[in-house]
């Protein structure tokens, strides 16, 4: 039997507009990456991007401050738009050895909150987990949180900024030759 | 314990190594006594301990050891273990504490490692405790250029006699300026390897244009530096070196020879070279003229297990090591050559290094064909440039002919054998000291 399909006007906010336009952002983010299509991913950035990756310390609750090291201590990614491109490049050799043959992976990004800021610019903050999977039988489980700063670049959102805090004190991987 | 075995796993002659040591667990467990337990060990920098009471959680080898400056500025090297039953006092990588407490039943210990407080010492002890003999377990410490060294072995040398000749190349690193290092780090990361092939690898330019031709490439195409070849590597002036287990490489330099370390792009290279200039009458000042301008330290590993300058390969078990990468930086360099080394490090070496990430799954599978039964029964081969090294005029050590050779990694595993096979430190041979020392640096910087 058929029946037509009710018409029903749905009515979102611009906060939820805005909340769902980041999120397909961030989906096609994640198969970009699991597809390898890593010029595609790079182009998700913006030139000044910073790309960042703290190390995570094991200190007191009370001292929490100190847990995520500051900028200007040793990362471990601090790249510009230029070692992004040249990570990347060096994919296209053949002779990256670390990812030749490439890994597998699966990058899952979820639990979005999104937050305007004054000048345009949007603050967007999302977990992940990401399957590492190479050669025989490594494999590893990554989890961790993204902290973006997109800015709109000729109409599409890049990320300006990029924080990511791994889940992790003593790395458990024999490399992080992958992208988060 | 049986009489020690007499280990012969390396034909110095044929440079053929028996793959055993790369994966039996008792070679493992003794090599944790009988060179871990003695040898200096790098664990830290003055700079991680920076303010009275402050300490860095480290390791020497596989025991938990907490670095301290006590409240009257002393350096310690604790172990980190509660005299009662054995639980770590500390559980935190830094921080500023002048007590330590153990959270099992709260037996407290000052930063200098005395035993504080025992919970029920009058009542549950009947005050028959010999408290004051239960301080934490200490190392000898010593320090070099603000590196902080320790040993476990009451009978070792110093480390001024420890390290030997070796000095005379790492200042020309780590004893430049009169200013000093600040350490920044670690990252730490683990990786499927045996901690020997780490440090082997140190002296192995030979890899260099094959294992990282990739990044090679990008970084000669997006920060315009040179690319290394076999054939330029094959004819390089450059040297390899050892003393005392030390292995070392360094570029023979002159004052238009272009200055680089990690990091160095087009953009930055003219304000690199022009600090480097500056900084050259008091590099002379305290190193003398003739290293000040002829010698650059390369890559380079101290025995046993310090990789690539302050960097630690730690022993995780025969196929497992736990890598603590750091960057050190010249604390009065302007902040652009600064943020270029910190950024430069990450991007080369650590566990996402461009250059670093390459290395491992090679060093992981010479170490697993040491598990492979039919493979394990072959020899690695390290045969290169046997009979090509002795003693040079003007560079001390044992200089290999070419700046490509396996001189180095050899002596590695005979000094591995060395300590396997000595009952005491009094089998362990140092070379003696022909270095001439010129300038005002010191061991203590």
């Amino acid at each position: 039997m058929h029946t037509s399909a009710p018409t029903a006007t749905v009515v979102v906010t611009p906060q939820q507009a805005l909340w769902l336009e980041l999120m397909q952002f961030y989906i096609r983010e994640a198969w970009l990456l699991d597809e390898r299509q890593f010029a595609a991913w790079l182009d998700l950035f913006t030139e000044d991007v910073l790309y960042f990756m703290p190390r995570r310390k094991n200190v007191p609750r009370r001292e929490s401050h100190r847990e995520v090291t500051p900028l200007g201590d040793l990362a471990v990614f601090e790249d510009d738009k230029r070692y992004l491109q040249m990570r990347v490049a060096r994919l296209e050799t053949g002779m990256a050895w670390a990812e030749d043959p490439p890994s597998r992976t699966r990058h899952l990004f979820g639990n979005l909150v999104v937050e305007p800021l004054d000048n345009g610019e949007v603050q967007a903050k999302t977990a992940f987990l990401v399957y590492r999977s190479h050669l025989e039988t490594d494999q590893q489980l990554f989890a961790g949180s993204r902290e973006d700063v997109l800015r709109q670049v000729n109409g599409a959102w890049k990320v300006a900024k990029r924080t990511i805090l791994l889940d992790a004190n003593v790395l458990l991987d024999k490399n992080l030759s992958i992208f988060f | 314990m049986s009489a020690t075995p007499q280990y012969a796993i390396i034909d110095p002659e044929t440079g053929k190594i028996d793959r055993h040591i790369f994966m039996d667990q008792a070679i493992y467990d003794e090599e944790m006594e009988q060179i871990f337990g003695r040898a200096w060990l790098m664990i830290g920098h003055e700079s991680l301990v920076p303010r009275v009471n402050d300490f860095f959680h480290t390791y020497m080898g596989e025991d938990p050891v907490i670095l301290t400056r006590d409240s009257q500025g002393q350096l310690h090297a604790l172990l980190n273990m509660c005299r009662h039953r054995g639980n770590r006092v500390v559980r935190c990588d830094d921080g500023n504490a002048r007590h330590f407490m153990c959270a099992y039943h709260g037996w407290t210990y000052a930063n200098d490692g005395t035993q504080e407080s025992v919970p029920g010492e009058l009542e549950a002890y009947y005050n028959a405790l010999d408290r004051c003999a239960l301080g934490l377990i200490q190392a000898r410490v010593e320090t070099y250029a603000g590196i902080v060294f320790a040993t476990w072995a009451p009978d070792a040398p110093s480390l001024e006699a420890y390290l030997g000749d070796a000095r005379w190349y790492l200042d020309t690193v780590f004893n430049r300026r009169d200013c000093g290092m600040q350490a920044l780090g670690p990252l730490k990361w683990l990786e499927p390897v045996n901690w020997k092939t780490v440090v082997d690898n140190c002296s192995d330019n030979y890899h260099v244009p094959t294992s990282h031709l990739s990044s090679m490439l990008v970084q000669h195409r997006y920060l315009g530096r040179p690319l290394i070849t076999h054939e330029e590597q094959f004819q390089s002036p450059n040297k390899h070196l050892f003393v005392n287990g030390h292995a070392l490489t360094f570029r023979e330099v002159d004052d238009n020879t272009p200055r680089y370390v990690h990091g160095i792009s087009r953009d930055t290279f003219q304000a690199f070279q022009e600090y480097y200039h500056t900084t050259l009458p008091e590099v002379e000042r305290r190193l003398g003229t003739f290293r000040a301008h002829k010698i650059q330290l390369g890559n380079h590993s101290l025995f046993p297990n310090g990789v690539l300058g302050f960097r630690l390969a730690l022993p995780r078990g025969p196929q497992r090591t736990e890598f603590w990468h750091f960057v050190l930086l010249e604390r009065d360099a302007p902040e652009v050559i600064k943020h270029v080394i910190r950024t430069g490090s990450q991007a080369y070496n650590g566990a996402a290094g461009l250059f670093e990430q390459d290395d491992i799954d090679n060093w992981r599978q010479v170490t697993a064909a040491s598990r492979s039964p039919i493979a394990r029964q072959y020899a690695q081969e390290l045969s290169m440039g046997v009979g090509h090294a002795g003693r040079h005029p003007d560079y001390p050590g044992l200089v290999s002919e070419r700046y490509i050779s396996e001189n180095n990694q050899r002596h590695f595993y005979l000094r591995w054998q060395e300590f396997m096979n000595a009952k005491s430190w009094a089998d362990i041979h140092l070379d003696p000291m022909t270095a001439r020392f010129e300038g005002t640096a010191t061991m203590q910087g």
